[in-house]
């Protein structure tokens, strides 16, 4: 068995899964799929994963059920739930009953992507997160301010806010959904804040690419944004 | 107050009421009168019967032939019987024999008529010379070997007097009596239909609030009672097929969901992969067509979620201000990069009761809406002011406006209107619906003003505190 953290996917729509599969083992995990609840009890005994990624709408059984029936037999994986249903109560309900994290669809599979891997983190002693750093674009936590090529950019707090979320998720995807919740913290998602939020990038492109002939700051066409040096 | 005011149904009643009460009013006083007078013709021929008997014994021929009336049989001159009644006899030529003074001269009825008091007494009205009309009777007599025609009548002036009292009496008497009727009618209509005020008052209530409200059924076996039944009954299927319909809604929303979460994840993967340039953009445009699908399934979600929420009640109180600069805050950077000037004046600092979060919501959508239509270097000025008991907010832009004949309709789902936004983004055609129903949960108001000639100013009014009694 090869040292990949394991996934174990429990999902009966099959293009989603297939999907999946296919997603997460280009990011370097190893992954199987269950279409029932009794074909994922039986490859979480046999398949031992790292992190089960359950859909709460299954057929015969429902994911709660499965998720309560594994916690009662102390079963140790993490699990992230998936589900269409993405209310605040059942979200409760879901964390409850022994999930370590929610994601509603349709998610962004980026940001799935970055769930899984803050949830396997943890079981792993955490990394040094590095210098904030991209190329000639610094960051400093201290004094709340950025400069690219020693020069220092002129942000607002909020520029600023957003320019330290897409370097500590750098090389990484970054969707609209994970920005309207972690930086303006918008519990529900309505049409206009994707308006800001993308008038806000441009805002930041504007200020720390413009001026400088290498672009860090990318937009990913259909999938959200990126800070990476090209 | 509203029991007060006339409503139309009752004047209704109260009229037929009265009017039929005049028909009746007027049938029985013909009646009677018509009634009285004939008893009083009868009483009239019978005296007048009488008193030609009494005269026939008190005529005598005196001395020189000359017919006289025995005067001397009264007690007292002032009983004097005959005072008022006319007396003619003629002998059976014609020639008047004696003529009362009552007469002052003139002829009771003309020449003798054929067979005239020979049987009957011919009763009949006469007309005398000075106008006035007689009862008369005539009788034939024979006296001393002499035939005589006694004729005898009475003036019918006093008569007549008597009855014009009698009609005035009745004239003034009728349409008071139908004043009071009215009155009364008014009384009882009133009381008739306080129940169905109530009724109503309560069935708008529950229009206005949530259809899961029944009204009370005080007697179920009389019209009222099935009335309110009647009313409970449509409620109930009114209830069920607006909870069919938002649960339709909800439902295809979250079918919606699944697949889209597919399309996503399999295209978002597939991007990740790397493709070539062509497949590239197709599975770009796809997955911005499907993050606007999903924009739209969310409102749809959330207008279901706010339409399913229970009646207000336990909604938050606070300032409108802060929440506004908020909403200001979040969209900031967006009126600032269109070089949208965002001006304020809170002229009114009193608190609102209502669901913070959906009402932000609301206000996003409105303030956006502004946005959208505002042109390049424009301004949006936002207002707070007191409108009544409502605190009264406006946002108005400087845009194409509103034609008043759209301005409703603006708030009507995925309703776009004919002056589309130049341009900038395009919505879900939600957001409008969003706001109004939210600020209508919050029972509160939303409109474009319709006295607007350039740009479009929405007010929204929202009830403050001391205003809402019990939510």
């Amino acid at each position: 068995m090869s040292s990949q953290p394991r996934i174990l996917i429990i999902e009966d729509d099959r293009k989603m899964s297939d999907a999946l599969v296919s997603g997460l083992e280009s990011a370097g995990y190893y992954a199987e799929t269950a279409s029932s609840g009794e074909e994922g009890f039986y490859l979480v005994h046999k398949l031992r994963p790292d992190l089960l990624l359950l859909d709460l709408t299954l057929p015969h059984r429902n994911g709660l059920e499965i998720l309560r029936q594994l916690r009662q037999d102390g079963i140790d994986l993490r699990v992230l739930i998936l589900t269409s249903h993405n209310t605040v109560e059942d979200r409760v309900e879901g964390l409850k009953t022994g999930a370590d994290d929610y994601l509603g669809k349709p998610f962004s599979f980026p940001e799935l992507v970055a769930r899984i891997d803050a949830l396997l983190r943890r079981m792993l002693p955490t990394s040094d997160p590095g210098p904030l750093r991209i190329g000639d674009l610094t960051l400093d936590l201290r004094t709340q301010s950025a400069a690219r090529n020693g020069q220092p950019l002129d942000l607002t707090q909020r520029e600023f806010d957003l320019l330290l979320y897409l370097t500590q998720n750098r090389g990484r995807i970054v969707s609209r959904e994970m920005l309207a919740r972690d930086i303006w913290r918008e519990t529900s998602r309505f049409t206009p804040i994707n308006n800001v939020i993308d008038v806000q990038i441009a805002r930041l492109r504007r200020k720390i690419d413009d001026p400088f002939s290498v672009k860090l700051l990318q937009t990913v066409r259909g999938l959200g944004f990126c800070l990476r040096e090209p | 107050m509203k029991l007060l005011k006339p409503t139309n149904l009752r004047s209704r009643l109260t009229f037929w009421y009265v009017a039929v009460l005049a028909l009746l009013l007027f049938v029985y006083a013909a009646i009677v009168f018509a009634f009285q007078y004939a008893a009083m013709t009868r009483q009239m021929l019978h005296d007048e019967i009488q008193d030609v008997v009494t005269v026939e014994g008190l005529l005598y021929f005196d001395a020189v032939g000359q017919l006289q009336l025995r005067q001397d049989y009264f007690s007292r001159p002032q009983s004097h019987l005959l005072v008022d009644r006319y007396m003619e006899v003629r002998d059976i030529s014609g020639k008047v024999l004696y003529r009362s003074p009552t007469l002052r001269g003139m002829p009771l009825d003309g020449p003798i008529r054929n067979g005239e008091g020979d049987r009957s007494f011919n009763e009949r009205v006469v007309r005398l010379e000075n106008g006035n009309h007689a009862f008369i009777i005539s009788h034939i007599h024979g006296m001393d070997g002499r035939i005589l025609l006694i004729r005898l009548g009475y003036s019918l002036v006093p008569l007549r007097d008597r009855m014009l009292q009698f009609l005035l009496l009745l004239v003034i008497a009728i349409p008071l009596a139908l004043i009071l009727a009215a009155m009364a009618g008014q009384g009882i209509a009133r009381r008739a239909l306080r129940p169905i005020h109530t009724l109503t008052e309560h069935a708008t209530h529950i229009s206005a609030s949530n259809l899961h409200d029944r009204l009370e059924v005080p007697n179920s076996d009389d019209e009222l009672g099935h009335m309110a039944l009647a009313f409970n009954h449509l409620l109930g299927r009114l209830d069920g097929a607006f909870q069919q319909l938002r649960r339709f809604t909800a439902d295809a929303a979250h079918e919606l969901r699944a697949p889209l979460a597919s399309i996503r994840t399999v295209g978002e993967v597939a991007l990740g992969q790397g493709t070539e340039a062509g497949s590239r953009k197709a599975i770009e445009d796809i997955l911005e067509e499907t993050s606007r699908l999903n924009e739209t399934v969310d409102s749809l979600l959330l207008l279901s979620r706010v339409e399913a929420a229970e009646a207000p009640g336990q909604f938050e109180i606070f300032p409108l201000r802060p929440l506004v600069e908020e909403v200001a805050g979040l969209l900031g950077v967006m009126m600032e990069d269109a070089e949208v000037k965002v001006t304020y004046a809170f002229e009114t600092d009193k608190p609102i009761q209502a669901d913070r979060n959906l009402l932000r919501l609301a206000l996003v959508n409105v303030m956006h809406n502004a946005w959208k239509f505002a042109p390049h270097r424009s301004t949006i000025q936002v207002r707070s002011v007191m409108a009544g008991d409502m605190v009264q907010l406006s946002i108005q832009d400087e845009g194409p406006g509103i034609p008043p004949n759209e301005q409703e309709q603006v708030f009507n789902r995925f309703y776009t209107g004919s002056n589309p936004p130049g341009g900038r983004q395009k919505g879900t055609g939600l957001g409008l619906s969003i706001a109004k129903l939210v600020v209508e949960r919050c029972s509160g108001n939303i409109a474009f003003d319709s006295g607007m000639t350039s740009g479009a100013r929405c007010i929204i009014q929202l009830r403050s505190i001391a205003h809402n009694p019990n939510g």
